[in-house]
């Protein structure tokens, strides 16, 4: 348990994950009033990583559902062990025989079988699939739904139910509640839109693309080895390229990414050459990649231009502030 | 504070956002647990508990400081920067140039003295200005400058400053401190501005919000459920919009149905593989999947009658690629044009564009028999028998032949033939339509009146058989 909201922020720091204010005091939140937290954004802005950092700095397990299309109950909740099941009832034969054996009539047998039949649906065969793992955990856990809008329609109304009193019946044991409420957190990356029910129980928290400052940061600190000029120049590119109308825009994952290939690639500065080779890092349709590159050629050309412009502005002195700020 | 945040959620209820009991109940909590004496985890707080919808986040943005702001930044107090002797000057510069004039005196106070505007002042103008009466966001820059006006902040006041100023260099004020007191002007003007621009916003809002709802800003669903040709401008932007979503959602069934489609033949060597941890007792039955993804044909009338369900129909095709086998478009009006070149080399949003710019509608004889006929004579091969030839259009001909000897040929090759019409029922036959001639002939036959509609009828298209 977080204590406040800056305890948050270092907690989650410490896992590597650099939350901006708005961040940790949604997730304080989400713990304080133990609901659970829709987050939506782009892909590839750190979603799933949040609810990872999350669990790391709570020091508890996290359990996850990957969403996608066809998703069913026997997937997410829980599946009886045929296999096993049948693997038991062979060797379980001599002994079946045993049992059965002074019994006269047929439905003697039977009766006397049907008092044993708890031993085959037990919990002993049943299969827990993430969400049951999680209600029946023995220690507190967290939850992570990822992809929830992959999912379909009829598999949120489901969850919904499961989320809101986190009791699941299974009809051969009965109905098995949760021992401590998980922490969930669900993902969208908003392909479709959910449902008011399933907004209406959750706290919502969108990602964006972050800032060009929180994004040299989040390189900083994943890729300590580039250096800190080159890491600024390519954080201005990839920030450039989402202003861009792309098919697909780069994530942080793929600057990460990207920033470590130049890195492997003991690149030294942003050249044309360099930028070439490793574009496809950043960007994944030949469509897209053709527009940067024109872009890119301009980018070059553009900056030195930029830096020239400055020098001038040093030189000459500057035109009376139409608007000077009041501590000058 | 309570009231306040009521106020604040009924402000976006009226700005269009969907908030439940239950949610402005969490919003309480929260802010119980943050406090309210950081603004941004204030902020935060509210908009995780209110706000369920990025497309809704905006609204939050332009709301949240108009009902907690701090109503604009204060004014400048000149008396740290200048000394008392200019403040004295300042004084009797304004007496002597405005006599006893107590709206501009007033105005003067505020950019010279640095006095904040009371309520009752703002309130004041703003009835003078007459934002008791209005309920729209972009009212407010052109409101705030009216209250400036009314204050006196017009032409001749940047002469009244000259004067004033020539009345200082006179009294022997120094440049510097002139200088210095023009900034503050300046300074305190944008601030006096920003002041009034929040009190208008927010009154702005709160209006709105004592309207009774009559009108919902558009959600998809309506739009989705209108006629096109009902549709204004930015109606028809606002569907673009959506549309990908709307494709998306089409894949997903699409590929569903893929998925649950096992009308397969028993697959026995899966089946066999499978079941061997049964100990060969088959409990899991395997079959064999069929992939059969639709090939298309699409003949598309674009005269302008059809035109803004094309340009929908297209877009939708293309943006589920990936759920078919291939897909070639045809446009006409009086004679047949391949586009699929088109699409090959542009995003689908952009293609469309374009097919729609190089055809404009204009006077042409939309002739359909002729189309079909060149179709027939030129792009026959196009058309096998996995192939679901659609026909987009009205079926009006122009009083030309409907050519159903070349539709027939067209019909023998494919798998299916299918229309889709944009009018209504009532309306085949009449005029110039020669629908009721077609129909019989398709296969099936989608009124595509609306967005829902021209959805539900690519969806069919995906069904298997």
């Amino acid at each position: 348990m977080f204590k406040d909201i800056s305890e948050v922020k270092s907690a989650l720091a410490a896992q590597q994950y650099i939350a901006t204010d708005e961040i940790a005091t949604v997730v304080y939140l989400a713990q304080k009033l133990q609901k659970p937290l829709l987050v939506e954004g782009p892909a590839g802005v750190g979603k799933t990583e949040l609810a990872k950092a999350w669990a790391g700095a709570a020091k508890q397990e996290l359990i996850r559902l990957q969403c996608y299309e066809g998703l069913d109950e026997t997937k997410a909740l829980y599946e009886w062990e045929y296999a096993k099941q049948m693997l038991y009832t062979q060797l379980l034969r001599d002994k079946l025989h045993d049992l059965l054996s002074d019994s006269k009539t047929l439905a003697e047998a039977a009766d006397k079988l049907a008092d044993e039949e708890d031993v085959f649906f037990s919990k002993r065969f049943l299969l827990p699939r993430p969400l049951l793992r999680a209600i029946v955990s023995e220690t507190p856990t967290h939850l992570l739904i990822d992809e929830i809008d992959r999912a379909d329609a009829e598999f949120e109304a489901f969850l919904l139910e499961v989320l809101s009193d986190f009791q699941i019946s299974v009809p051969e044991l009965g109905t098995i509640k949760a021992q401590h409420l998980p922490v969930v957190i669900l993902t969208s990356n908003n392909t479709r839109e959910l449902s008011e029910a399933l907004k209406r129980r959750c706290l919502y928290l969108y990602i964006d693309y972050p800032t060009a400052e929180a994004e040299l940061r989040i390189v900083k600190l994943k890729v300590p080895d580039l250096s800190p000029q080159l890491a600024k120049q390519a954080v201005e590119l990839v920030q450039r390229l989402r202003k861009l109308d792309l098919k697909k825009h780069p994530s942080v994952s793929e600057t990460i990414d990207w920033a470590r290939a130049l890195v492997m690639l003991n690149s030294k500065s942003l050249d044309q050459k360099t930028l070439e080779n490793t574009l496809t890092v950043l960007l994944k349709h030949e469509h897209d990649v053709m527009r940067a590159q024109r872009l890119l050629s301009e980018f070059t050309i553009g900056d030195e231009k930029e830096e020239g412009e400055d020098d001038d502005d040093d030189d000459t002195v500057p035109p009376l502030p139409r608007r000077s700020s009041p501590k000058r | 504070m309570e009231d306040r945040i009521v106020e604040f959620v009924n402000g976006l209820r009226a700005a269009g956002v969907r908030i439940s009991l239950a949610e402005s109940a969490d919003a309480f909590r929260a802010t119980e647990h943050i406090g309210i004496i950081d603004r941004g985890m204030f902020r935060a707080a509210l908009r995780a508990t209110l706000v369920k919808d990025s497309v809704d986040v905006p609204t939050f943005e332009r709301l949240f400081p108009l009902y907690f702001g701090s109503g604009g930044p204060p004014m400048f107090d000149p008396n740290q920067e200048l000394s008392s002797d200019d403040i004295n000057k300042l004084k009797d510069a304004v007496r002597d140039l405005l006599g006893d004039d107590d709206r501009l005196q007033q105005l003067l106070r505020y950019l010279l003295e640095g006095a904040n505007p009371t309520r009752e002042e703002m309130e004041r103008l703003a009835n003078q200005a007459g934002v008791p009466l209005a309920r729209h966001p972009y009212q407010q820059q052109w409101l705030t400058r009216r209250m400036l006006r009314q204050l006196g902040l017009d032409e001749e006041f940047q002469e009244l400053m000259a004067q004033l100023f020539q009345k200082l260099e006179q009294m022997g004020m120094s440049r510097e401190a002139m200088q210095r007191l023009a900034q503050i002007a300046e300074e305190n003007l944008q601030r006096l501005e920003e002041q009034f621009e929040q009190y208008v916003g927010m009154q702005i809002a709160q209006n709105a919000a004592k309207q009774p709802r009559e009108r919902q800003t558009f959600r998809g669903p309506d739009l989705m459920n209108r006629s096109f040709s009902s549709l204004n401008e930015r109606e028809i932007a606002e569907l673009r919009n959506q549309i990908r979503r709307l494709a998306s959602r089409l894949r997903s069934r699409a590929a569903l149905r893929q998925r649950r489609g096992k009308r397969g033949a028993l697959d026995s060597k899966r089946t066999i593989r499978a079941n061997l941890r049964h100990a060969s007792i088959p409990i899991e039955l395997k079959h064999r999947r069929r992939h059969l993804k639709p090939k298309l044909v699409l003949i598309c009338d674009i005269s302008t009658s059809v035109r803004a369900v094309v340009e929908f129909m297209l877009r939708l095709v293309y943006e589920l690629q990936d759920q078919i086998h291939s897909a070639r478009s045809f446009v006409f009006i009086d004679d047949i044009r391949d586009v699929s070149a088109e699409f090959a080399q542009h995003r689908p949003e952009i293609a469309v564009q374009k097919v729609l710019d190089d055809n404009p509608p204009g006077y042409y004889n939309t002739n359909l028999g002729y189309a079909l006929t060149h179709f027939c004579k030129e792009h026959l091969g196009t058309v096998d028998h996995r192939t679901t030839v659609i026909i987009l259009g009205d079926g009006r001909n122009n009083y030309a032949s409907p050519r159903l000897d070349s539709f027939q040929e067209i019909k023998k090759r494919a798998r299916k033939v299918v229309w889709f019409n944009p009018e209504n029922r009532r309306q085949w036959g009449t005029g110039d339509s020669d629908m009721l001639v077609y129909e019989p002939l398709c296969d099936s036959v989608h009124i595509v009146g609306k967005l829902a509609e021209l959805a539900e009828a690519i969806d069919h298209l995906f069904e298997s058989r």
